[in-house]
């Protein structure tokens, strides 16, 4: 079985290359990317499965024993992520023939495509600290080869500030894994968390901890560090954006939640505090972002914010309930992001304008387009009976045991906001008087993808007690490190 | 000896985050680049400098330089290339495109 | 029961295919059935010795979320009240709704609110019933934007949305906090646990989230706004869900919770405060109001907050009172809504500037209205429910609980005058609302339509409701035993054995306020244009509508401008706020935990070759922020490149130097082939603040990052893991170079994907060179 746990990375590599050795044959490329999603994701099911029921996959590579080898380890945690990751990108997968312009499908997209999806489950498999840089790498090059896919001034603009941004942090990454190195003399995590278990966080740790969560703040695009993400998750494709809004920033904040439940937790009324006011920033400006814009992909991007703001809340609390909260919402996140930005993007090519002033009545033309961005916005905002409500649910009723009352309220009110602002397009792109003289398009094809999705997210919620049990049984394995350190190191 | 060369690495990131506050492209890239040196010689300088010789097995010899650093940069490097590579071809592509190299006039706004 | 609940549900899903065949039969005819047959299942449980039910379905059982249904008295009050005016407003609907209408939303969005509002009459559990309460907000929002194509009808469905999913957050939050005060999801071991709750320190807090959420949702003074602006949904949505149900789910909670907080004084005043200022400010405000449907709706707004009043009294009369006037605002009130859409219908206006003297055209709704607005003015006639409660009102006002602190007995001694006062207004405008459009003069030419007397079957619901007055006029004592009293002990726990009196003769004091209400009502009502100016004073141009209208825009407003403040697209602007945080809280970090450390032993000597080499580099380094020309920039980047590399081999590591000297030269190449044509560097024309915010900047950052280096180097508390591969390299990799056995076998998986990165780079440098050159041809 432990052989299995590397699968989920090299499929996606190996089906990348060979989709870049014959980038013209588009109706090939599209079958057999579709064959390979549909592959992996049984793959990484069946592998799901496995660790949900018997525990831990845990493979070291080329047979070096940890802590001298990397080790790849599918936890339930990481293996849920990836199991939605795939989920997502097949959702992707299935939409991008309809949105993407066959050029840009010539020029690899599935192979950068599947090279992304590669790197991420990477990182969320990697028991090494200097390997997840190198996933990180593998994804964000693969992001800023799709960023400028199609090569739109505007695409070349904000992709300079995107590349700039990630590559500043992705150097403090690697120099704050030189000071861990320095100070501890290892690079695989369970180790370090082992060593700074034993020296219990003295010294210089916490300050190299916080530049380690800077470094993944940065990715996350947390307040006050989210600057380069709303324009350039909004420039291009759709199926762009959805990947990166789905995947990208959610890497940023596994990583935050992996290294401060595993490894630094022996200064959490400092850490973990600081989290909690940096979580309840991100919610009020990445709300009042989303409410600055009429462009409808610009809100949709600025409410990754509040969202990652919500999970960094539960790692803030950091009891039991507020961490299932956090675990809960990340992956209702990851689905509901999906499904907005393909959502929005679909909006934006049926009005052929994505400015929401511009556009009306749409409802006439487009009913079930219209009720599937009313029903989303609901499921984002954490209405019951959907998944957002399951864990904001948790994350609020852990903060109230944990006394956090202020950013409970915060919370309450940026919820109410988040549904404001994509009610807002509904209210003015769906309603409205009919225009008699519009052409509709038709977007045949597209809603498919987003349905499944959304039906998922509904499921979330309404099926939760399906699913609340994995969720608990992840934070509770987080909240104690010698789980993961006992599986990793075995002697 | 390793204190002044972490100093230099600090010197070098303080010229690098110097130069990518500035405007121009070449800049920038040029701050990315002084970035990278930064980050390599800490990891270099955490491993123990100048002990033994380099770290070749050879008979009779039990002093080697520590050879994770080493490995550790020597990927680093590669991938910094990488990305070097790629933000030339994406500077040169994009202030071609924007007809200009400066990154003020590279603002933009919303709807577009 | 669940089914009861559940069955609207399910027709709603079915509402589209049975809406296809509207022409022939109007959708609301199958409607009907739902709301009747559900009606006749509830009133099986009334009667003399009703015991409250329990029914238990799981849904979540390890969140604690479980479809308990508990029906005791309030719960069947509530579920008679919506299936019973459900049944009513789908029949009038059946002849309101023109065919033409988009019908089938209309029922769905219905059916999909009867399911909600049973859903919270029934629910035990905390987290049920507030998804239910959620729904009915979006149903609301539905209906109230049922005719979307108009603006104001939009504005509307914003407006309730904001202020009651406003409520409903916060009242979720309440329910989380009591949920983990007392343990339990259930009300009804809540309400057994209420000593805990109480002494609990969050419960003025849990208290403050329910309560905000009662408020909105039931539209209390200042969140009575969005009630006025629901009026845009069609008629019989303003009869059922604003008047006779959603707007009481408010009233409902209060009643639920109040056996849990009754005894803390804070309870007492502030819903008794609320309830008071809202049944007086709205009072007020409805005598002055130009649409028929806007007076009903102060007038709703201004009796729930008489009910909300009564449960904030607290007492056994003040509880009875409220629960009885719970069924007889619906009565009344549901038939003048009806009776204002027959008139907008069959005049097509609803301007009563416009109206008057319909009394000739529609006898039969100007009788109905006769007895609607003559119950709701509290006319002493013993056939009249409304002055049966209004009576029992004021009873409740003079006898409120003693031995309260200062605050509570300073509001107790104000409370009758208040509600006198706010009863006179009551009567004002429901003579306004009668006399207005079914008296004086007829003004025939002002209306778009003739008028003419409704169809029979938009006057069979109105009155059937106003049958309804009469009976419980009548027979209160009827009523009185088999439900109401039922109700009122579900609310004030304790037994409730009171009969209902007509008379309490002439030296009752409730009875002489009712007299003093209906003289200066009279007078008020008569000269009732003379003080039109008066409304110039207060509100004048204030009002809470100005205060909702000016935060929704400056919500926009500001949004935009914080976030354009720092999202200019700037880069520079960018880096500098994302580096003096990092620098800043860092820093901060490391003060607050004492981080530094610094250890001179076990250091490798200094050498003079070193030194030379390291300084060429700082020189390089920093020739770089002033070189002028892009060639001399690049040459000397190469020259800090080489210098590594030569820092490489001076520390024994062949396999970087050589590496980096390979990489560096490439590297130089590619810069002298993009950069070599792009204009030179310019010379920096910088304001000298920002060159010296760049210089602290980096400065600084550089300075933190060597002291976290230094101090890193310096806590030596382990070997590193490096030893074991000097010892295995041979053994078990097969190779003497210990860096390359570490990047091909132990770290193999690194250098596989480093591989992968060039080969995403090289991919990616191609496609956007080719997808360029290309694109001409195209």
């Amino acid at each position: 079985m432990s052989n299995f746990a590397v699968l989920p990375i090299i499929i996606p590599l190996i089906a990348g290359i060979i989709l870049a050795f014959f980038p013209k044959k588009l109706t090939l490329v599209r079958t057999l990317s579709k064959i390979f999603m549909i592959g992996n994701l049984a793959v990484v099911s069946y592998i799901a499965w496995n660790v949900f029921h018997h525990g831990s996959v845990i493979l070291e590579t080329g047979g070096w024993t940890a802590p001298y080898g990397i080790i790849l380890i599918a936890d339930e945690l990481s293996i849920l992520l990836i199991l939605t990751t795939n989920i997502v990108a097949a959702a992707c997968a299935f939409y991008a023939p309809y949105s993407l312009s066959d050029r840009k499908e010539q020029f690899y997209f599935y192979s950068f495509f599947f090279f992304l999806i590669s790197g991420v489950s990477g990182a969320f498999l990697t028991g090494d600290l200097f390997n997840m840089f190198v996933f990180f790498e593998v994804l964000l090059m693969s992001s800023y080869a799709l960023i400028v896919l199609g090569g739109d001034k505007v695409q070349l603009r904000e992709s300079v500030k995107y590349v700039f941004i990630n590559l500043f942090s992705s150097m403090l990454f690697v120099t704050a894994i030189a000071f861990i190195y320095g100070a501890l003399g290892t690079v695989n995590m369970a180790q370090i968390a082992q060593r700074v278990q034993e020296v219990d966080q003295q010294g210089i740790l916490t300050t190299v901890g916080i530049l380690l969560f800077f470094v993944f703040a940065t990715k996350a695009a947390l307040f006050p560090l989210y600057y380069w993400m709303p324009n350039s998750y909004a420039v291009p494709n759709p199926v762009i954006s959805a990947l990166f809004g789905a995947l990208l920033t959610k890497v940023g904040i596994y990583a935050i939640i992996r290294v401060f439940s595993l490894i630094f937790v022996h200064e959490t009324e400092l850490t973990h505090e600081v989290f909690i006011w940096i979580a309840g920033l991100s919610m009020l400006f990445g709300i009042f972002g989303a409410l600055s814009t009429n462009n409808i992909k610009l809100i949709i991007a600025y409410n990754i914010i509040p969202a990652i703001g919500f999970i960094l809340m539960g790692l803030g609390v950091f009891n039991q309930d507020a961490l299932s909260g956090s675990i809960y919402y990340l992956v209702h996140d990851m689905l509901i992001k999906t499904s907005l930005f393909l959502l929005a993007g679909t909006i934006a090519y049926a009005a052929g304008t994505s400015d929401l002033r511009k556009f009306s009545g749409l409802i006439h033309y487009y009913p079930f387009l219209g009720w599937m961005l009313f029903v989303s916005a609901f499921v984002l905002a954490g209405i019951p009976p959907f998944s957002g409500f399951i864990g904001k649910l948790l994350l609020l009723k852990g903060a109230l045991a944990g006394e956090e009352i202020a950013i409970v309220i915060i919370a309450l009110l940026s919820s109410l906001l988040i549904l404001y602002s994509v009610v807002k397009i509904f209210i003015k792109g769906f309603w409205g008087e009919k225009d008699e003289s519009f052409k509709p398009k038709s977007i045949k094809g597209r809603t498919a993808p987003i349905v499944v999705l959304l039906a998922l997210s509904i499921f979330m919620g309404i099926g939760a007690e399906f699913i609340y049990p994995t969720i608990e049984s992840i934070s509770a394995y987080l909240l104690d490190p010698e789980n993961y350190i006992n599986a990793v190191m075995k002697e | 000896m390793e204190f002044i060369i972490l100093i230099l690495a600090g010197v070098l990131f303080a010229t690098a985050i110097y130069n990518l506050l500035q405007k121009q492209l070449l800049r920038l890239v040029i701050g990315s680049v002084l970035l990278s040196h930064g980050a390599h010689l800490f990891i270099l300088t955490m491993g123990e400098l100048k002990r033994g010789n380099p770290p070749i097995l050879t008979d009779g010899v039990n002093d080697y330089s520590d050879p994770l650093p080493q490995a550790l940069i020597l990927t680093s490097i590669v991938i910094s290339f990488g990305i070097t590579s790629l933000l030339l071809v994406l500077a040169y592509r994009a202030a071609n495109e924007n007809n200009t190299d400066n990154m003020e006039q590279l603002r933009g706004n919303d709807n577009e | 029961m669940i089914f009861t609940v559940l069955i609207p549900l399910l027709l709603a899903c079915f509402i589209p295919f049975i809406s296809r065949f509207k022409q022939k039969i109007h959708t609301g005819v199958f409607v009907f059935f739902v709301p009747f047959a559900i009606f006749l299942y509830f009133i099986q449980f009334t009667g003399t010795g009703f015991e409250s039910i329990q029914h238990t379905y799981n849904w979540i059982p390890s969140l604690g979320i479980n479809l308990d249904f508990h029906l005791d008295g309030l719960s069947l009050l509530f579920a008679l009240l919506i299936s019973g005016i459900g049944a009513l407003v789908v029949l009038y609907s059946i002849y309101y709704l023109d065919r033409s209408e988009n019908l089938g939303h209309f029922y769905v969005y219905l059916l999909m609110f009867m399911s909600a509002m049973l859903g919270i009459v029934l629910s035990d559990n905390v987290f049920v019933l507030y998804t239910f309460w959620e729904l009915t907000s979006i149903s609301s929002f539905l209906l109230i934007g049922y005719w979307h194509f108009k603006e104001k009808s939009r504005y509307g469905a914003l407006k309730s949305m904001m202020i009651t999913i406003f409520g409903g957050l916060s009242m979720f939050g309440g329910f989380i906090l009591l949920s983990v005060i007392s343990g339990t999801t259930s009300i009804q071991v809540m309400i057994a646990n209420a000593d805990m709750i109480l002494n609990h320190p969050y419960m003025p807090l849990a208290l403050g989230f329910i309560l905000l959420g009662a408020f909105t949702k039931s539209a209390q003074f200042p969140f009575h706004i969005w009630l006025p602006d629901a009026m845009e949904a069609p008629t019989p949505v303003s009869a059922y869900l604003h008047s006779a149900t959603m707007v009481k789910a408010g009233l409902y909670l209060v009643a639920r919770f109040s056996p849990v907080f009754a005894d803390f004084e804070w309870f007492f005043i502030i819903v008794s405060l609320a309830g008071i200022i809202t049944l007086c400010w709205a009072s007020y405000m409805a005598v002055h109001q130009t649409d028929l449907k806007a007076i009903l709706a102060f007038s709703t707004v201004s009796q729930l907050g008489m009910i909300m009043a009564m449960l904030g009294f607290g007492t056994k009369a003040a509880v009875f009172a409220a629960v009885f006037h719970i069924l007889n605002h619906a009565t009344f009130k549901g038939s003048l809504f009806m009776v204002a859409g027959t008139v907008d219908h069959e005049t097509g206006t609803r301007d009563i500037r416009k109206l008057g003297g319909l009394f000739t055209f529609m006898p039969i709704t100007a009788t109905l209205a006769l007895f609607g607005t003559f119950s709701m003015a509290g006319i002493p006639l013993p056939f009249l429910n409304g002055f049966y409660s209004k009576e029992l009102f004021f009873d409740s006002t003079l006898d409120l609980r003693e031995g309260m602190n200062a605050t509570a007995s300073f509001l107790a001694e104000a409370i009758p005058y208040l509600a006198v006062f706010g009863s006179i207004f009551t009567f004002v405008y429901s003579l306004y609302f009668l006399f207005g459009t079914f008296g004086g003069k007829t003004q025939v030419d002002k209306l778009a339509k003739k008028p003419h007397e409704a169809p029979f079957g938009m006057l069979i619901s109105p009155a059937i409701l106003v049958l309804g007055v009469i009976l419980i006029g009548l027979f209160p004592n009827a009523f009185n035993g088999t439900f109401i009293a039922h109700a009122a002990e579900a609310v004030y726990g304790g037994d409730i054995v009171k009969d209902i009196h007509f008379w309490h003769g002439w030296d009752s004091t409730a009875f002489q306020m009712s007299l003093a209400v209906v003289g200066l009502g009279a007078i008020l009502a008569v000269t009732r244009t003379k003080w039109n100016g008066v409304y110039q004073v207060l509100p004048g141009t204030w009002s809470v509508n100005k205060v909702y209208n000016s935060f929704m825009e400056k919500l926009d407003i500001y949004s935009r401008k914080m976030t354009t403040f720092y999202m200019t697209g700037s880069l520079r602007l960018y880096m500098a706020l994302i580096l003096s945080t990092i620098l800043i809280v860092t820093a901060g970090f490391m003060l607050a935990t004492n981080g530094f450390t610094i250890d001179f032993s076990n250091l490798a000597p200094v050498s003079i070759i070193e030194v030379a080499v390291v300084l060429v580099i700082i020189a390089a380094a920093i020739g770089t922020v002033f070189a002028k020309k892009n060639l001399a920039a690049i040459l000397i980047v190469g020259v800090a490149g080489y210098g590594v590399a030569l820092l490489f081999v001076i520390y024994r590591a062949p396999d970087l130097a050589l590496t980096q000297l390979v990489v560096e030269t490439v590297s130089v190449a590619l810069f002298l082939l993009c950069f070599y044509h792009l204009p030179n560097l310019k010379k920096r024309n910088d304001p000298l603040r920002t060159k010296m915010t760049n210089a602290i900047i980096s400065v600084g950052f550089g300075a933190m990052v060597t002291l976290i280096g230094i101090s890193a180097h310096s806590s030596d508390w382990f070997g590193t893991i490096s030893d074991y591969f000097l010892e295995t390299s041979y053994k078990l990799g097969g190779g003497n170079n210990v860096v390359n056995v570490i990047l091909v076998d132990m770290r193999g998986l690194d250098t596989l994907f480093e591989i992968a990165v060039l080969g995403i780079a090289a991919l990616a440098i191609y496609t956007l060179i080719k997808f360029k050159t290309d694109k001409g041809g195209k």
